[in-house]
C-alpha cells in the first residue's frame, strides 16, 4: 500500500467527521458508522484515529461535546457541530471541491496528451 | 481557529486531568462495547466480536496517547515535571540553594533598588507638561562659569526676547513665618506670575500669583505648598483666605499648590510670594533665576541666539559691568535639576551592576561545580535517551527557579534599599519619589530571568556535550573544557572585583584626605544662632545695626563666653554670597571679566570667636565709618598680590565705579568657607557697611554648647521675643559637611567588601574542588615522597595564577571605569597608582589565603586512603 500523506489524511478525516455531524449530534462510534455509511466503506481508517481528531476539533471550537444517554441506554459522549464548525465545514468543502476539480482537470489534460 | 475554546479546553485538561482521563476511558470503552454489540447483532459470537472490535479500533493505548497529545497540555506537563525535578534537586542541596539565592538576591535587590532611585532622580520626566521646552536662563562667560541673572537682565529679557511663550523669575530667602503656631524660619520663594505659567502648574485651591499681584502697590499675598497647608493651616481648602505674617508683614493666602509640589522647577520653598521686580539701577547684582517655556518650533540654538542679542543690547547700557564674554544662555531645566546627581547615581548604578555580575559569575561557578557532581546522573539519562534539548531545559528550569526565588528575595531587599536610600541620600533631587513600581518589578523580573540564563550557560555547555560525559563518578568533570571554563569564571570574578575595590579605595583615600583638611578654625565649643530681622519692625539700616550691636555686646558679656561675633555665613559650607571686584592697582583689561570672590559680612568678634588669626594689618573697629574697609583671607592676598602686601590696596566692589573705593586693612588666616575641598579665598566687609538683616551670632564659650545656645537664645528673646532662632554647633556643621562623602565612601566600601568576599569564595570553592578531584594523584605524589609543603604550593600557585590573570583583566576594566569617579574625588587622581596597587595587592593576598586553605588540606591527604579509593 502506498504511504498516504498524514496531512491529507488528518484533514480528510476531520472534514468527514464534520460532514457526519452536520445532520445530527453523534457519539464517536456513531460518527465512525456514519462515515462508513456515507463513503460506502471507501475509507479504511482505524476507528481509534477518530478520537484525537475529535479532541483537536473541540479545541478549535468547531464541535462541542456532552454526555447523554445513548440509543442503547448507556452513557455516551455526543458531539455537536457549532456555528464555527458549520462555517469550517463549508469552507473546507469548497476548498476540497476546488482542489479536486483542479486535480481532476490536471488528470484529464494528461489523459488527452496520452492519446 | 478560536483562541478562547482552545485555551479553555487546554486549561480544563490541565486542571481536571483525572476527569479527562476517566472520560476518555469511558468513551473508548463505550465505543468498543457498542462495536461489539453491533457485531454480535450481525451474528458473531462474543469472543470473535470483541477481537474484531479491538482490531477495527486499532491500538487502544496508542490512540489514548494520541488523544493526550491532542489536548495540547504536553509542554506544560513536561514543564511541571521539570519544575518538580528541579525543586527536588534544590531541596536536596540546601547549602547550595541558600548561598545561590542569597548571592543572587543581594545582587538583584541592589539592582532593583538602584534602578528605582535612578528612575526617580535621573530618568523620570520632570512633572511638567512638555518638560523639554523648559529652560533656565543664566549668565555664562565660559563653559563652566555660570551665574544668576540680574534685575536689568530680567527687564531686558521680558522686553526683547522672542523665543519663550512664557517667562518668569524667582529668588528665595529665609524668613520668619508666623500666624499659624510658633514662628518658624521657612524658605520663602519670590516668583513672578510667568514662572507658574511657564511651568504649567495650576492651583489645587484658590489661585496662583498673577501679574496684578506684582504691582508695587498690590496687597501682599502668598501661595502655600500643600504640605505647608496641611501642616499648619488645616488643609488646602481652609487655608485660602487665611492671613500669615512673613517677617512681620501680613500676607493673605490666595492659593495652595497641588500635593507634592514642594519644589517648583527645582527650587524648594514652603511659601511663594509675588516677585516685585524693581527698576534697575545698575547691571548687577545677579540674584534671580529666570525660567522660560520655548515657543513651539523654537530650538534651543535659536533661543541662545535670541538671548545673545539681548545680551549685546544690554552691555553698553550699564557701565558697572564690562564683561563682553558674558551671555544670557538657556540651559535645559532638566540638566539644572539633575546635574551632578546624574553622575553620582550613575557611579552607584555601575557599582551595583558589577556586584550583580559578580554574583552571577559566582553562582555560575557554584552551579558548574554542582553540575559536574551530577555528571554521572545526567550521563545515565543521556544513555537512556534524553535529548540534549531535554537536558538543557532541565538545567535551565532549575536555574530559572533559583533566580526567580532570588528575584523575590531581591524585591524584599530592594524595598528596604529604597527606604534606606531615601533616608541616607536626602540631598539627591527628587529621591523622595523613588518607589518600587511596576517598572522596578519589570527590572527585577527581567534581571532575574537574565541571571538565570547566564548562570545556566556554563553547565548547559558542559552537560549537553555527550562526548565528554562520564558515567564513572570518579572521573566526572575531568574534561579539559570543563576546567578551562571554571578557571575562566573564577578569573572573571577577580576582574569584576578589582574595579569595585579600586573605587572604594579611591573614595576612602579621598575621604581621609578631606577629613584631614584644616578648616582654619577650632570648632570645639562654638555655637551659632541664625537670625533674620523682619523689615516691618527693623525698617532701616540704623535699626538693624542697633539690634546687631546690642546682641553682640550682650552675648560677649554672657558667663563663660570667650568671644562672640556676628557673620553672614558660618563655615564650612556657606550658602555663598559672591561679588565681583576690580583692583585699582591692576585693573582687568577692558572687555574681560572682573574676578569674583566669596564675600562675607563679619564683625571683629567673629574672628576672635572662631579663632581665625589676624596675620597682617588690623581688624574692623567702630571707627571704620568714613572709608569702606575690607579684610581678606591669606589665600586671597597671595592670589592677587603674590609676594607683596595686600594691606592698604584699594578695589572697586561690584562694578560700582562711582562708589568710594574699598581699602584692605587686614589679612586673616584661611578658612574653608565654601567646603573642605575648595579654595579659601574670602573677602570680609564690616557689619555697618553691609546692612545685612540676616546674620548668625557665633559664640565660643566654656559653658558647654547646650548652655551657650540656651543663654544666647535668652538674650535674643529679651531683645525681641518674636524672632525665630536657628541653632547649630559648629562641630556639627563640620561633621555635616563630611556626611555626603562619608556616605558615598561607605556605599562603595560595602560593594568592594562584597566583591572581595565573592571573589575569595569563588576561588576557595574552585581550589577545594580541584583538590577533591585530584585526590588520587596527590596521594600518589605524596606516596612517592613529595613534600607536603610542595603540594600546598602547587595548589596555591595554580589558584593565584587564575587570580592574577583575572586581576590583570580587572586592571584594564578599572582604568576604563574610574575616570567616572573624578568629580567625586579630592586630592587623589582617579588612576592613583598607590591606591589601585594597594587594592590589587589586597585582592591577591586574599586569593592566596583562599587557596592556602584547600592547599593545606591537600597536603594532609593520607596517600593510602586516597589511592585505595573511597
Amino acid at each position: 500500500m502506498p504511504p498516504e500523506s498524514p496531512e491529507l489524511l488528518r484533514g480528510t478525516l476531520e472534514l468527514l467527521a464534520l460532514k457526519a455531524l452536520s445532520l445530527t449530534p453523534l457519539h464517536g462510534w456513531g460518527i465512525a458508522q456514519r462515515i462508513d455509511q456515507l463513503s460506502r466503506d471507501a475509507f479504511r481508517v482505524q476507528q481509534g484515529s477518530l478520537y484525537p481528531a475529535l479532541k483537536r476539533m473541540v479545541r478549535q471550537g468547531w464541535i462541542t461535546s456532552e454526555w447523554r444517554i445513548s440509543e442503547n441506554n448507556r452513557r455516551a459522549r455526543y458531539y455537536r457541530l457549532t456555528r464555527a464548525g458549520r462555517r469550517q465545514l463549508e469552507k473546507e468543502t469548497r476548498a476540497w471541491e476546488r482542489a479536486s476539480a483542479a486535480v481532476n482537470g490536471v488528470l484529464r489534460v494528461r489523459t488527452v496528451e496520452g492519446t | 481557529m478560536s483562541l478562547l475554546s482552545d485555551w479553555r479546553e487546554r486549561l480544563r485538561a490541565l486542571l481536571f486531568r483525572d476527569r479527562e482521563e476517566r472520560e476518555m476511558d469511558d468513551e473508548i470503552r463505550f465505543h468498543l462495547e457498542r462495536e461489539m454489540a453491533e457485531r454480535i447483532r450481525q451474528g458473531d459470537d462474543p469472543e470473535a466480536a470483541r477481537r474484531a472490535a479491538v482490531l477495527a479500533f486499532g491500538g487502544v493505548e496508542q490512540y489514548k496517547e494520541a488523544v493526550r497529545d491532542a489536548r495540547g497540555t504536553r509542554p506544560l506537563e513536561d514543564l511541571g515535571s521539570d519544575i518538580r525535578y528541579a525543586l527536588r534537586g534544590l531541596r536536596r542541596n540546601p547549602g547550595f540553594t541558600a548561598t545561590a539565592v542569597l548571592v543572587l538576591g543581594l545582587g538583584l535587590g541592589a539592582t532593583t533598588a538602584v534602578y528605582s532611585v535612578m528612575h526617580s532622580v535621573v530618568l523620570a520626566e520632570l512633572p511638567y507638561p512638555e518638560p523639554d521646552r523648559l529652560f533656565i536662563v543664566v549668565e555664562q562667560n565660559s563653559p563652566t562659569n555660570r551665574w544668576n541673572i540680574s534685575t536689568a537682565d530680567a527687564h531686558a529679557i521680558r522686553e526683547h526676547q522672542q523665543s519663550f511663550e512664557a517667562w518668569g523669575e524667582i529668588s528665595r530667602t529665609e524668613a520668619a513665618l508666623s500666624g499659624a503656631g510658633a514662628p518658624t524660619r521657612v524658605t520663602v520663594g519670590r516668583a513672578s506670575a510667568g514662572y507658574f505659567t511657564a511651568l504649567g502648574v495650576n492651583a489645587a485651591a484658590g489661585r496662583l500669583i498673577q501679574p496684578r499681584d506684582e504691582a508695587a502697590e498690590a496687597a501682599p499675598v502668598m501661595v502655600v505648598t500643600h504640605a505647608q497647608a496641611e501642616r499648619s493651616l488645616g488643609g488646602a481648602g481652609p487655608a485660602v483666605g487665611r492671613s500669615l505674617t512673613i517677617d512681620g508683614i501680613a500676607h493673605q493666602v490666595i492659593g495652595v499648590l497641588p500635593p507634592g509640589r514642594d519644589a517648583l522647577g527645582g527650587a524648594r520653598a514652603s511659601v511663594w510670594v509675588p516677585l516685585k521686580l524693581p527698576a534697575p539701577v545698575r547691571r548687577g547684582p545677579f540674584w534671580m533665576r529666570g525660567l522660560g517655556r520655548l515657543k513651539p518650533g523654537v530650538t534651543p540654538e535659536m533661543a541662545a541666539a535670541d538671548l545673545a542679542l539681548v545680551s549685546a543690547r544690554l552691555l553698553p547700557m550699564w557701565g558697572d559691568f564690562r564683561d563682553s564674554l558674558a551671555k544670557l544662555t538657556p540651559v535645559p531645566l532638566r540638566e539644572r535639576i539633575v546635574g551632578r546627581a546624574g553622575t553620582q547615581v550613575g557611579i552607584f548604578a555601575g557599582a551595583v551592576l558589577l556586584v550583580l555580575l559578580l554574583g552571577i559569575t559566582n553562582v555560575a561557578t557554584l552551579t558548574l561545580v554542582r553540575a559536574t557532581a551530577r555528571e554521572p546522573e545526567i550521563a545515565v539519562r543521556v544513555l537512556l535517551g534524553a535529548g540534549q534539548g531535554r537536558i538543557a531545559r532541565l538545567l535551565l528550569t532549575e536555574n530559572l527557579i533559583l533566580s526567580l526565588v532570588a528575584g523575590a528575595v531581591g524585591l524584599v531587599l530592594a524595598s528596604l534599599g529604597v527606604k534606606l536610600a531615601i533616608a541616607q541620600l536626602p540631598d539627591l533631587p527628587r529621591i523622595q519619589e523613588a518607589a518600587l513600581d511596576w517598572r522596578a518589578l519589570m527590572v527585577a523580573f527581567s534581571a532575574a530571568v537574565g541571571s538565570g540564563l547566564l548562570v545556566s550557560l556554563s553547565p548547559v555547555a558542559v552537560l549537553t556535550d555527550r562526548g565528554r560525559l562520564r558515567v564513572d563518578p570518579r572521573r566526572a568533570g575531568t574534561g579539559r573544557g570543563t576546567n578551562r571554563l571554571r578557571s575562566l569564571l573564577v578569573g572573571a570574578e577577580f576582574a569584576l572585583a578589582l574595579p569595585l575595590l579600586a573605587g572604594a579605595g579611591l573614595l576612602l583615600n579621598s575621604f581621609i584626605r578631606l577629613s584631614r583638611v584644616d578648616p582654619g578654625f577650632d570648632p570645639e565649643g562654638i555655637v551659632s544662632l541664625g537670625l533674620s530681622l523682619p523689615a516691618a519692625r527693623y525698617p532701616d539700616a540704623p535699626a538693624v545695626l542697633r539690634f546687631w550691636q546690642q546682641l553682640e555686646q550682650q552675648a560677649s558679656e554672657l558667663p563663660g563666653t570667650i568671644a562672640a561675633g556676628l557673620t553672614s555665613d558660618v563655615p564650612p559650607e556657606t550658602a555663598g554670597n559672591t561679588n565681583n571686584f576690580n583692583l585699582v592697582d591692576r585693573p582687568v583689561p577692558a572687555g574681560e571679566s572682573e574676578p569674583v570672590s566669596p564675600w562675607y559680612s563679619a564683625t571683629s568678634g567673629y574672628f576672635h570667636a572662631m579663632g581665625i588669626p589676624l596675620l597682617e594689618g588690623r581688624l574692623f573697629t567702630p571707627a571704620d565709618t568714613a572709608v569702606p574697609v575690607l579684610v581678606v583671607s591669606r589665600s586671597w592676598a597671595t592670589r592677587y598680590f603674590p609676594g607683596e602686601t595686600a594691606v592698604g590696596r584699594q578695589l572697586i566692589e561690584g562694578g560700582c565705579y562711582d562708589c568710594p573705593r574699598n581699602v584692605i586693612i587686614g589679612v586673616v588666616g584661611d578658612v574653608k568657607n565654601t567646603g573642605l575641598a575648595n579654595e579659601s579665598d574670602a573677602v570680609y566687609v564690616p557689619l555697618n557697611q553691609s546692612q545685612s538683616s540676616s546674620m548668625k551670632l557665633v559664640i565660643r564659650s566654656t559653658a558647654g554648647t547646650m548652655a551657650a545656645i540656651r543663654a544666647g537664645w535668652e538674650r535674643v528673646q529679651a531683645l525681641d521675643p518674636e524672632l525665630p532662632v536657628e541653632e547649630a554647633t559648629v562641630v556639627q556643621l563640620l561633621a555635616d559637611s563630611l556626611s555626603d562623602p562619608r556616605r558615598w565612601t561607605a556605599v562603595l566600601m560595602a560593594f568592594g567588601g562584597v566583591g572581595l568576599t565573592l571573589a575569595a569564595l569563588g576561588i576557595f570553592g574552585l581550589m577545594s574542588y580541584v583538590v577533591r578531584q585530584r585526590r588520587r594523584e596527590i596521594g600518589v605524589r605524596l606516596a612517592l615522597g613529595a613534600e607536603p609543603g610542595s603540594v600546598t604550593r602547587l595548589i596555591v600557585s595554580r589558584g593565584v595564577r587564575y587570580a592574577m590573570a583575572g586581576s590583570l583583566a580587572g586592571l584594564l576594566l578599572t582604568l576604563g571605569l574610574v575616570r567616572r569617579l573624578e568629580s567625586m574625588l579630592f586630592g587623589v587622581s582617579p588612576t592613583d597608582a598607590g591606591t589601585i596597587g594597594t587594592v590589587a595587592f589586597l585582592l591577591l593576598g586574599v586569593a592566596v589565603l583562599a587557596c592556602w586553605l584547600p592547599g593545606r588540606r591537600a597536603a594532609r591527604i593520607r596517600p593510602l586512603e586516597a589511592i585505595s579509593g573511597d
